[in-house]
């Protein structure tokens, strides 16, 4: 890896943790609030561009498209979810969602930098990464994943202003064995079957808890316009990430068909990504057809996200197989 | 008599449209779609037989809990009775709830929106009032232009003004059914015509299509003709490691007759008459060996970036041949159990001899197995209509489908009352947002002497007005 990419990398890292600062802090100065979170977003665009330009950079040093290894992937990620957020800030005055965005951003950074340095050099492609279906079928699943993520982020703050205060930290600690999950089964070597529980286990855990306590609500503490402005950001998120989803899926078949005759064939990772089309699936059929709660919708798209946090990091990291093993690094 | 058999039929059909209504039901595919993602989840956690082996499932569980994955099917889980009443039943809800709810839908959108009054219009879940001094012809021209510029299609009636955007994104049901439809046409087709199958061919051996495993056709038949592996090699990056494979094949008929020939790479197959071949995998198989003369032929096995054979001489002391790639040289190695590591005895050239002892040992050769994967999918083109038509009805869903009405009264004093309202089922807020901005730019363009937009509650004053 360049300097200059690694110095554009490294800003864009700084610039995420800057602009989280930023936006956390200015909940505290309501006098200089709005001002603060213009300033957080500036800082995350430098962010975003220095990102952008690192991506490039690394594209031209590698002779190839820069997206082949869980490194790569893990700089679109954040490359995504940043540009996804200001995205949805030109339109929503969804400052809360800045921090949440940043802190995001953040992790996948820190994640990518403490890889082993094997992941941080450009290496050669494997036979069947030689082809030009995987800057057509990876990039829309990434953005979609990052959206989905955002969707799901929205949800945590669409509990948190309707008052759900005990449903929304459910629904943390949920996400936060999910992470915990993927940190253990990157950087130790903890048995798979352990991790898989904590995973799947704090998931359930959390989240049916998370259901069950929707009804415990302080009217004191709900903003009405502020569950409909981040009941719209999240279902907004979903019709963003749905289509590149299926875009992603469908053109991973066209890719298997291709290289190897096959649109299916049930590898874990596919099956992952069919798990996690289904359920969104299942969101706009609920959203669409059924009056079902904002809150229980969120309580959905937080599964959505824990999902998402399945079928992108978990696979590599809690020791399944399959076919999609490239980021894999053990 | 005729009334009484009316009523019954009458009876009838609507108990069988309930039938079918339950089927239509979204509880059901939210249901079933909730079902079919925890087999799916399960099948991914669980290794699959009919994808990695029955080994693998012993590795991952042990030999106590994988026979239980394997009586409970989890193990083949996507062949179970179970996951195939689940994909039934869906398949079924989705025809019915296409045929019930979702294409009907079509003819809707072909009746024009009807114009509202304006108590009608206030009535909407986005509502604005606004007085001008201006003619209320103007004024509704005035709003046309700017729905217009805001990319609405608007039809006028007098003083009425009924606008929609994004009415193409109320199409995305109907297109993405339409697909999963043809998606399920295509797959069945290509179940019922197609074959597939993967074999390792050595370097000059055939490729017949009639002993394939895979093969389930109900209503195609197997080519009569063949292929023949003429050459198959392997292209490292420097590091040593695989760029590509490659292997040169000709397409033989009955009578042993070349009808074609290509050279095929991983990501880029042979196609012939229907049936693609494509470079699955590579390896090297076998050496070739000569001692003292004598021709050997030993199988290879992968060890990471090597291939190794071994000669076990005594009980004691085994001859370890291992080579890297098909034109390098082999290298021989001894080990004896209390030995750390092997000991290399020699490095061997193609079609060189090295001396051990009183025998002399050549190097013929190593002989690739070039992994071909074959398959006929006569329902590929169907297939790849219902991908294009999901996609299509997925990026349409992600369009906001927005509708605007508006009324315009005189108050009868030379000023006109605007009454502005709307519904969108995507995007309420940023909805809201263009209203309030539609508003605002035509109270700061127009001229009045109230200027001004009512509060949203205020509509029964301003009714009032305009029927004073």
């Amino acid at each position: 890896m360049s300097e200059f990419q690694l110095a554009l990398t490294n800003t864009a890292g700084l610039s995420s943790v800057a602009s989280f600062w930023v936006f956390v802090a200015s909940n505290a100065f309501a006098k200089w609030q709005k001002v603060m979170l213009r300033l957080a977003q500036i800082v995350m665009v430098v962010g975003f561009v220095s990102l952008t330009v690192a991506i490039v950079a690394r594209g031209i040093e590698a002779q190839r498209f820069p997206l082949a290894n869980l490194y790569e992937s893990l700089l679109w990620f954040a490359w995504a979810t940043m540009g996804g957020y200001l995205f949805l800030a030109r339109s929503y005055t969804i400052g809360q969602l800045g921090w949440l965005a940043s802190l995001t951003a953040t992790a996948m950074f820190l994640y990518g930098s403490w890889l082993p340095a094997s992941q941080h050099e450009i290496a050669p492609l494997v036979p069947a990464l030689v082809s030009y279906w995987r800057q057509i079928h990876v990039p829309p699943l990434i953005v979609s994943y990052a959206m989905f993520i955002l969707g799901g982020l929205s949800a945590l703050l669409e509990l948190w202003v309707g008052g759900r205060r005990q449903s929304m930290f459910l629904a943390i600690a949920a996400i936060a064995c999910a992470g915990l999950a993927i940190a253990l089964g990157t950087y130790t070597p903890i048995d798979s079957f352990w991790l898989q529980l904590l995973f799947v286990g704090g998931s359930l855990v959390g989240l049916v808890s998370a259901w069950l306590k929707l009804d415990k609500v302080r009217p004191a503490n709900t903003d009405n316009k502020a569950v409909e402005l981040y009941d719209d950001v999240c279902y907004r998120c979903v019709a963003i990430g749905f289509p590149l989803l299926t875009i992603g899926v469908i053109t991973g078949g066209l890719w298997a068909n291709h290289a190897w005759g096959s649109y299916w064939s049930w590898d874990p990772k596919e099956s992952m990504a069919l798990v996690t089309w289904l359920s969104y699936a299942a969101y706009i059929h609920l959203r669409i057809h059924r009056d079902v709660s904002g809150e229980k919708l969120a309580i959905v798209s937080v599964a959505g996200l824990l999902l998402v946090l399945l079928t992108y990091l978990g696979f590599n990291s809690l020791g399944f197989g399959g076919l999609h093993s490239y980021g894999r690094f053990k | 008599m005729e009334a009484v058999r009316t009523t019954v039929e009458a009876r009838a059909s609507k108990r069988s449209r309930a039938t079918w209504s339950v089927f239509s039901s979204v509880k059901l595919t939210v249901l079933l779609l909730s079902l079919i993602a925890f087999t799916v989840l399960l099948g991914a956690w669980c290794p699959q037989e009919s994808q990695v082996g029955q080994e693998k499932v012993f590795e991952q569980f042990g030999t106590d809990v994988a026979p239980w994955m394997i009586k409970l099917g989890i193990s083949d889980i996507f062949h179970t009775p179970f996951f195939l009443t689940l994909i039934a039943l869906l398949t079924i809800n989705l025809v019915v709830a296409s045929w019930q709810r979702v294409f009907p839908r079509l003819w809707v959108l072909r009746h024009p929106l009807p114009f509202l009054n304006p108590s009608e219009v206030m009535r909407l879940p986005v509502s604005k009032t606004l007085t001008t001094s201006i003619e209320p012809d103007q004024l509704i021209n005035q709003l046309s232009k700017k729905l217009k510029h805001n990319l609405y299609f608007v039809r006028r009636q007098g003083t009425s003004l009924v606008a929609e955007s994004g009415k193409i994104g109320r199409l995305a049901p109907t297109i993405t059914h339409i697909g999963l439809l043809t998606l399920l046409l295509g797959v069945t087709i290509s179940s019922w015509t197609g074959f597939s199958g993967f074999k390792p061919v050595l370097l000059g051996s055939n490729l017949f299509f009639g002993d394939s495993e895979h093969s389930k056709l109900w209503i195609g038949k197997l080519p009569t003709w063949h292929i023949k592996v003429d050459s198959t090699r392997r292209e490292n990056y420097e590091s040593g490691e695989a760029k590509q494979w490659y292997s040169r094949l000709t397409v033989l008929d009955q009578n042993d007759h070349v009808v074609k020939s290509e050279e095929i790479s991983v990501n880029n197959p042979l196609s012939y008459e229907g049936v693609d071949i494509y470079q699955s995998s590579w390896g090297l198989d076998q050496i070739q060996l000569a001692f003292n003369g004598q021709a050997k032929t030993m199988s290879l096995r992968p060890m990471g970036k090597l291939y190794a054979a071994f000669l076990p001489l005594t009980k004691d002391l085994i001859l370890i041949f291992s080579v890297r790639d098909q034109e390098g040289p082999m290298r021989v190695f001894a080990k004896r159990p209390d030995w750390d590591a092997p000991k290399l005895l020699g490095e061997i050239a193609v079609g060189k001899s090295l001396k051990l002892g009183t025998v002399q040992l050549t190097y013929g050769g190593a002989l690739p197995v070039t992994g071909l994967q074959y398959k006929c999918d006569p329902g590929l083109a169907i297939t790849y209509t219902a991908f294009a038509f999901i996609m299509l009805g997925v990026c349409l869903a992600s369009i906001p489908h927005r509708q605007v009405w508006a009324a315009v009264s005189p108050d009868g004093y030379g000023s006109s009352f605007l009454f502005i309202g709307g519904s969108a089922k995507k995007g309420k807020i940023l909805f809201g947002k263009q209203m309030d901005k539609i508003v605002a730019q035509l109270q700061k363009e127009l001229p009045g002497r109230a200027n001004e937009a009512l509060p949203e509650n205020s509509y029964s004053s301003a009714k009032d007005t305009v029927n004073v």
